[in-house]
């Protein structure tokens, strides 16, 4: 079975934490327990390949400037999350795409745009439009979802599955890559 | 509800009310005063009791409690008047097991009740009740007077303690030992760890934002700066042999941080070491030896994010006594937490179960604030040295710049990376640069620290030497020159002071960045870089527009020197302005100094406010004089002319700044002329004279 490694990138305060827990734990868990070694591995099906999925939630660390370097060099794939209710937050992801391919050394980086929140339609600061834009320049699938409502959850990471397996990612050992 | 399988010993409630919790909590202790078997739930409850209500509403809980025993609990004793000094009443009892969950609180935690004033005061009003009634014994258990100050925590800086042992340290970095770096590094770490508190942690997990959460943005400040300063110390090295010699240097600190299971700076010192400006540096990490390569190798494995920090969390569980926790990893796990437990449950029950949870990450988080044994001996004035070097601040993309000049891409091997910059969005927008004020003081006590340690004849002088082997210390400052303003070849207090709030003031922003144009000199020109002159008749180099440094065309990337005319301007406009306001613009300005870049948005906001208050005060002394209409009018125009006049200031004031930048920037270009005229005269008589010897035996050989 194929092991993915995922990381959630965005923002403080975008819902990176909501849609890890949603897609990780489903609709419901007994017990959390974040420190046990497993948390964050999910086994899924994406077009009838069984997949492991192990997720790098960033959620606060977001400040910790050394450790994000540490957790792009370790992911295959990602996630970069914005909030649909906080034109902030989608400024703050837009050089996310060079400072990853900075960090890889690499060109063909498996990624997917997400904007949150999608249930505080009331609330929206950044038009679809934008966000499908974004993902377009940056040659990426774009979703919008609610970790709230577990709308377009699992499809986000079944998305990034597909996306790593249409690109192949060389694994350098990101350590002496030459950017 | 009850749980099955507790997740803590004794601490079986999964949902209850605030009053049953208290109840739970009355009910762990024993006739004796001592815990029933062992049962965390009261550590649990007295906890984190403050996610979910004040300390003093609990302290009121507990009174409350007291003060209805009468009614609550049934004594079957016959013939008991449930006085004090009745034997086995059960109404006694349950009152003594109230005062010993509360010493059980006072004891275990004595900072709740050194800084919550309110929680004091309850607690004060309790005992006097408690006495009231005669029961002097039950007093003394929740005696307030034992508990020991935590003013320290109240304090955002770091304030010197009087230390036991100040050892004899150097304060250069090339003399220091690997031992003693670790060291003042555990101390600083330690020193801002301890001071968040949990009401800090529990606002970051709940919001996911640093605003307002002024110890915990302290705190990862530290983090971040000194990773920042070990990249900028490695890449101010100009030869790969020597870079590599600072990341050997920089590894063996990270075996003496893992010694000391400061696993924080670890972290941070790891990181820095592996960041990708450092790790693209192909020449040199052929120059680092495999042993250290493997050492570090092993390091990032140990604090590696696979499987959930599996290895560091193994490894901090089993370490014993003091140790420092990776910050980050921790307030993961509590925002993961927040965010898949709800706090209450069934309407208004406290979800305890999630306390309880919660309780075991903020445990470890919060036990530095009552250990008071650090096992290092700090010398203060290292301390001083090293916080400054740490507040330094760059951005991501400058230091990145600063790698890529190092060594640049190599053509054939890159993939079509962006060459232009990228600016780097407010990414870490978060985490201000620490204000002036906090600045200008740890200027003060490093100067004090560095003229203690090296102005033997305390004379108030320090020798050029001297200062040189501080300013490795501190990567890219000024060379002796521009620091000696009055050139008399040593440096005093203030001098050494000015310069180096100066160097903070812009923190170096965008200095490394020239703008080279060819151009073509009409007298012996030499190359900043490696000092040799500028061959040829036409276009013979490059020049910088802004500051005026010239470099071969092969040179012009390799230059690492800051653009100094663009310091310039931004300092000085900011000394002029103040220098020049009015008493009320002096207040705003020097509060706007304060401001941290984060907040500078709000600037133009603030301004308007600024001017509203003007126009309704002029309003308000109008209203005043009613029916004088001439005066009113009077009064207008004087305002009118007011404001033109103060237009007309502000622009003279800016008009004034542009010049006097200008000047600065003139008075620069001199200074670096003047020194190159000395060379140049050596050069070229040297060049005469050979021309000449050439001449000789051109003439000889032809005679």
């Amino acid at each position: 079975m194929r092991e993915y490694k995922v990381v959630v990138l965005g923002s403080g305060g975008v819902g990176k934490s909501a849609l890890t827990v949603k897609f990780v734990s489903g609709t419901f868990m007994e017990k959390y327990d974040p420190t046990i070694e497993d948390f964050y591995r999910k086994e899924i099906e994406v077009d009838s390949a069984p997949s492991v999925l192990e997720i790098l939630d960033t959620a606060g660390t977001e400040q910790f400037a050394s450790m994000r370097d540490l957790y792009i060099k370790n992911g295959q794939g990602f996630v970069i999350v914005y909030s649909i209710t906080s034109l902030q937050t989608f400024q703050d992801i837009k050089s996310m795409k060079e400072q990853i391919m900075r960090v890889k050394g690499i060109e063909n980086i498996p990624m997917i745009l997400v904007g949150n929140k999608a249930d505080l339609e009331h609330q929206r600061e950044v038009p679809s439009k934008e966000g499908a834009t974004l993902a377009q320049i940056w040659g990426c699938p774009f979703l919008e979802t609610s970790a709230k409502n577990t709308q377009n959850v699992n499809e986000v990471f079944i998305e990034i599955v597909r996306e790593m397996n249409t690109s192949p990612v060389k694994e350098s050992n990101g350590c002496c890559c030459i950017v | 509800m009850e749980e099955d399988k507790p997740l803590i010993p004794g601490v079986t409630v999964r949902a209850a009310t605030p009053e049953r919790l208290v109840h739970l909590c009355v009910e762990s202790f024993g006739k004796d005063g001592r815990l029933v078997e062992d049962n965390e739930f009261p550590s649990v409850l007295f906890l984190m009791h403050k996610w979910f209500m004040t300390s003093d509403e609990m302290a009121e809980a507990y009174v409350d409690l007291y003060q209805s025993c009468s009614d609550t609990v049934a004594c079957m004793k016959p013939g008991c008047n449930h006085r004090p000094s009745s034997i086995d009443c059960q109404i006694q009892i349950y009152k003594a097991k109230i005062c010993y969950a509360v010493r059980f609180w006072i004891s275990n935690f004595p900072v709740h009740f050194d800084l919550d004033h309110r929680l004091s005061t309850v607690v004060k009003r309790f005992a006097n009740l408690v006495q009231c009634e005669g029961n002097l014994t039950l007093k003394q258990l929740i005696d307030l007077s034992k508990v020991p100050s935590y003013d320290w925590m109240r304090n955002m800086s770091v304030r010197n303690p009087s230390m036991r042992h100040n050892r004899k340290v150097s304060l250069v970095f090339n003399h220091l030992e690997p031992m003693e770096l670790a060291e003042h590094l555990t101390y600083l770490e330690y020193k801002a760890f301890r001071r968040i508190n949990f009401t800090d942690f529990k606002n970051y997990a709940v919001t996911a934002s640093l605003k307002d959460n002024p110890k915990l943005e302290r705190s990862i400040a530290l983090f971040n700066g000194l990773s920042q300063w070990i990249q900028c110390m490695v890449l101010s090295k100009t030869t790969p042999q020597q870079r590599a010699d600072v990341i050997v240097k920089f590894v063996n600190v990270a075996k003496k941080l893992r010694i000391l299971q400061n696993f924080n700076t670890l972290m941070s010192v790891v990181g820095g070491l592996t960041h990708s400006a450092l790790a693209r540096l192909a020449k040199t990490n052929a120059c680092i030896p495999s042993e250290t390569q493997k050492t570090l190798m092993e390091f990032t494995e140990l604090l590696s994010s696979n499987n959930n920090f599996s290895n560091y969390r193994k490894v901090f569980n089993q370490c014993c006594h003091f140790k420092i926790p990776i910050l980050g990893v921790h307030l993961k796990d509590l925002i993961l937490l927040h965010t898949a437990l709800p706090d209450k449950v069934e309407g208004s029950l406290v979800n305890f179960r999630k306390m309880a949870q919660l309780s075991q990450t903020l445990k470890e988080l919060t036990k530095l604030q009552n250990h008071d044994n650090i096992p290092v001996c700090a010398n203060m004035d290292l301390v001083n040295t090293l916080r400054l070097s740490l507040d330094l601040h760059y951005t991501e993309d400058e230091i990145y710049e600063l790698s890529l000049a190092r060594e640049p891409r190599n053509s054939l091997s890159s993939p079509s990376t962006p060459t232009k910059p990228v600016v780097f969005a407010d990414w870490l927008a978060g985490v201000s640069p620490p204000v002036p004020n906090t600045i200008n003081k740890h200027v003060h006590d490093m100067v004090e620290a560095v003229f203690k340690n090296y102005d033997h004849d305390k004379d108030g002088f320090i020798s050029h030497e001297e200062f040189e082997s501080i300013a490795g210390n501190f990567p890219f400052i000024d060379s002796f020159c521009v620091l000696d303003a009055d050139k008399d070849g040593m440096i005093s207090k203030a001098e050494m002071k000015t310069y180096f709030i100066r160097a903070n003031c812009h923190a170096l922003r965008k200095c490394f960045k020239h703008d080279f144009h060819e151009i073509t000199y009409f007298k012996p020109t030499f190359c900043i870089h490696c000092t040799g002159l500028l061959w040829g008749l036409i276009k013979q180099g490059w020049k910088c527009k802004d500051c005026g440094i010239n470099a071969h065309k092969h040179c012009k990337d390799l230059v690492v020197m800051e653009c100094r005319s663009k310091q310039h301007a931004a300092c000085n406009r900011r000394q002029d302005s103040v220098t020049n306001g009015t008493p009320t613009q002096e207040l705003t300005y020097s509060s706007k100094r304060k401001m941290s870049q984060r907040q500078k948005r709000n600037r133009v906001h603030q301004g308007t406010q600024t001017e509203e208050i003007y126009f309704m005060d002029y309003q308000m002394r109008n209203s005043h004089m009613n029916g004088d209409g001439e005066y009113y009018e009077e009064q207008g125009q004087l305002y009118d002319r007011l404001l033109k006049a103060e237009e007309a200031r502000d622009k003279l004031m800016a008009e004034n700044a542009r010049l006097e930048a200008k000047l600065e920037a003139s008075n620069d270009q001199i200074v670096t002329l003047k020194s190159h005229v000395g060379m140049i005269r050596k050069n070229t008589i040297t060049f005469i004279l050979e021309q000449m010897d050439a001449l000789h035996i051109q003439r000889d050989t032809e005679v």
